[in-house]
């Protein structure tokens, strides 16, 4: 490892992205407001919040776009007011906006990115080769790229980012505006990048930062909010859980014995909605069996992250 | 190469995309075939004229003192002889200049007192502007009959120099013409890199290692190349449509070139200083369009007042089309133009100075 990685910040080895109190103000308004994250190496992170939140701010701060007002930051121990050209060797961003050369086709586009990185060419070829495989755009290669669908551009987006397997990967919103389809192929590569890089991603789609991150931070107002992994956040800030029970069969004896264990039970119709602080669903359906009750299907509502956003901020995440 | 790789994908989106070609192309070409086709142009001259006075007579030194140098749309600056006189014309300082020969006062008295009288003058001029020219001789006709009072036409002893070559409006106005072609330079480039600063290419570009430098070189380069193109195209053009060339080809691009680079410059500058194409393409045209008429792209400088041509020899333009002019259809050397090409390489460093400053300054903010 290079020498002249940060060591005025204090660096933790296994740290792939390090902020301290980075703060950015655009003409007094405050995007990005004195951020403390830390981001393991190979860990996928997702930044979660609405529009406005500051997640592109922060992400430009740390490709070296912009520049901090205030606190400072390091990506794989290089400081980003000081060493810039450092990091931007490393890092890989797939931004917001779809932005390839509409004019070149795909191996025309990943040359670009690649040459400026210097890779040789025989590398650059190999490794088109295999992005274009994985992603899905090997049949298309030669084409240019203005006439692709909006989910092929998208891919090919993110492909020059990872063109130079860079140790840290930026994605910012990687599914924004696709169809449930090219979302779902856009999700399943990402999830075969885990482990392979470090991912900073961001997004306004829950669903998107439930089904791939390690960890979430929840942004808001350039805040975060709340931090953990999924569950951690949604049992954080969930005091009860729900579960639905249809059965037939269900006698008073164990609705009352229920009633006894749980705080709310509500029976209609032969569907059962426990609600509780604690809910074991074994133990629940071990209990309506010995009783005698024939249960056709039961489950334990889980908690969404919008449940988690709406919790803290007081707001739908959705405008 | 970063910037080589850089340029080489500038070029690709800019020659694939045939509309955007076609108009960088054949939009001068169709000024040129308007101009070569329509000949037209009202003048308010101010023609810089030699005299060389053979007569030495006090007739004669009234007519220069007086006579000519009455007449607003005149210059008048005497000669000893004329060997120095026919240098400036070649330079272009002169547009003219007129040998007042021995017994021209004698001829004026006589013709004063009714007597019959041959008056001649001979008038050596710029054949090259034609529109010029045609109304020198008229001019320099109608002064000395009224100083002479007479009725009938005076001899003008014509002298054009370049007689060999027919000289036609389109050698006149081809030049400017072309410069009017890069000019055009100005909005290309600033779209080219305002495209990508819009579109995001140029933040995406710069999370990668590339340099400012890189930035730069990558986009003259392409712009370099499209220049190249333009004039090599708008020379065969001209040539097609009846233009002489009659000095050096080479001399003729290297002033070409040198004005592709200033308005590729004060692209690059408008460029850094807008945010959208929205904004750029007007403060281009804004450049552009008077830069074109105040440069004497279709119509001679001498027409205009002088303040107006002060101001347009503060810019490249105006240089480059007179040094081209010089060239092509007057044969004058390196010599002859030197100023004019130190003009221009003085321009296109500071021009390219100024942008990459600027673009240094956009990058991260």
């Amino acid at each position: 490892m290079p020498s002249d990685r940060a060591e005025s910040v204090k660096v933790s080895s296994d740290l792939a992205i390090q902020t301290s109190n980075m703060t950015k103000i655009f003409n007094g308004l405050v995007a990005v407001d004195g951020i403390d994250l830390n981001i393991k190496k190979g860990e996928l992170f997702a930044l979660l919040g609405p529009n406005g939140a500051g997640k592109t701010t922060t992400i430009n701060m740390l490709c070296c776009l912009l520049k901090p007002t205030g606190g400072t930051a390091t990506v794989m121990g290089y400081d980003i007011n000081r060493q810039p050209f450092k990091i931007k060797e490393i890092i890989g961003v797939s931004p917001q906006e779809t932005v390839i050369s509409e004019h070149l086709n795909c191996w025309e586009n990943l040359a670009l990115i690649g040459k400026i990185h210097s890779i040789k060419a025989g590398e650059l070829k190999i490794r088109s080769q295999q992005l274009l495989e994985t992603m899905g755009l090997g049949d298309r290669a030669k084409d240019q790229a203005r006439k692709f669908s909006g989910g092929m551009k998208r891919r090919l987006n993110i492909m020059m980012a990872l063109i130079h397997k860079p140790e840290v990967l930026f994605l910012d919103e990687p599914t924004l505006g696709l169809d449930p389809q090219a979302r779902r192929a856009i999700w399943e590569y990402i999830v075969r990048l885990k482990r392979e890089t470090t991912i900073l991603l961001t997004t306004h789609y829950m669903d998107e930062a439930d089904f791939l991150a390690d960890r979430i931070g929840i942004m808001d107002k350039g805040k975060i909010v709340a931090l953990g992994t999924s569950t951690e956040l949604k049992i954080s800030v969930l005091e009860k859980h729900t579960m639905i029970i249809y059965a037939w069969n269900l006698t008073q004896r164990v609705i009352s014995e229920m009633r006894s264990k749980y705080d709310e039970v509500e029976v209609t119709n032969g569907t059962m909605i426990i609600t509780d602080k604690r809910l074991d669903f074994k133990e629940i359906v071990d209990l309506l069996h010995s009783s005698g009750a024939v249960v056709r299907s039961a489950y334990i509502k889980e908690p969404t992250l919008d449940d988690v956003f709406l919790h803290i901020t007081g707001k739908e995440l959705r405008e | 190469m970063r910037f080589l790789e850089l340029a080489s994908r500038n070029l690709k989106e800019t020659y694939r995309d045939p509309l955007a070609l076609g108009f960088l192309l054949a939009f001068p070409l169709l000024f040129m075939l308007l101009f070569g086709v329509v000949v037209g142009g009202e003048a308010t001259p101010n023609f810089p004229i030699g005299i060389i006075d053979n007569d030495h007579t006090q007739v004669s030194q009234v007519f220069v003192n007086e006579a000519l140098a009455e007449v607003d749309a005149f210059e008048v600056s005497t000669y000893d002889d004329a060997t120095k006189a026919m240098k400036d014309l070649k330079f272009g300082d002169l547009k003219a200049y007129i040998v007042i020969p021995q017994g021209f006062g004698q001829q004026v008295i006589q013709s004063g007192q009714g007597d019959e009288a041959n008056i001649t003058l001979n008038i050596t001029y710029d054949e090259s502007d034609i529109m010029v020219s045609e109304q020198i001789i008229s001019m320099i006709n109608a002064v000395t009959r009224s100083f002479a009072n007479i009725e009938i036409p005076i001899t003008i002893d014509s002298n054009p120099i370049h007689i060999e070559t027919e000289i036609t409006y389109i050698d006149f106005i081809a030049p400017g013409i072309i410069i009017f072609g890069l000019l055009i330079l100005i909005p290309t480039s600033a779209r080219i890199m305002i495209h990508d600063k819009e579109k995001g290419m140029l933040s995406r570009l710069l999370t990668t290692p590339a340099r400012p430098v890189d930035f730069i070189s990558g986009y003259s380069l392409c712009l370099i190349a499209i220049a190249i193109v333009q004039i090599i195209i708008f020379i065969a053009a001209a040539w097609g449509f009846g233009m002489d060339i009659v000095g050096s080809l080479w001399l003729a691009f290297l002033i070409f070139f040198l004005a592709g680079l200033c308005s590729i410059g004060i692209g690059m500058v408008v460029a850094s200083l807008t945010k959208t194409e929205n904004q750029a393409e007007p403060l281009c045209w804004i450049f552009a369009m008077p830069l074109a008429i105040l440069s004497g792209c279709w119509f001679s400088l001498e027409i205009m007042p002088s303040y107006i041509r002060n101001i347009a020899y503060a810019f490249p333009f105006a240089h480059a089309i007179d040094a081209s002019r010089g060239v092509l259809i007057r044969g004058v050397g390196l010599e002859a133009i030197s100023g004019d090409l130190l003009f221009l390489v003085g321009w296109a460093v500071g021009i390219f100075a100024i942008g990459v400053i600027l673009f240094r300054r956009s990058m991260r903010s």
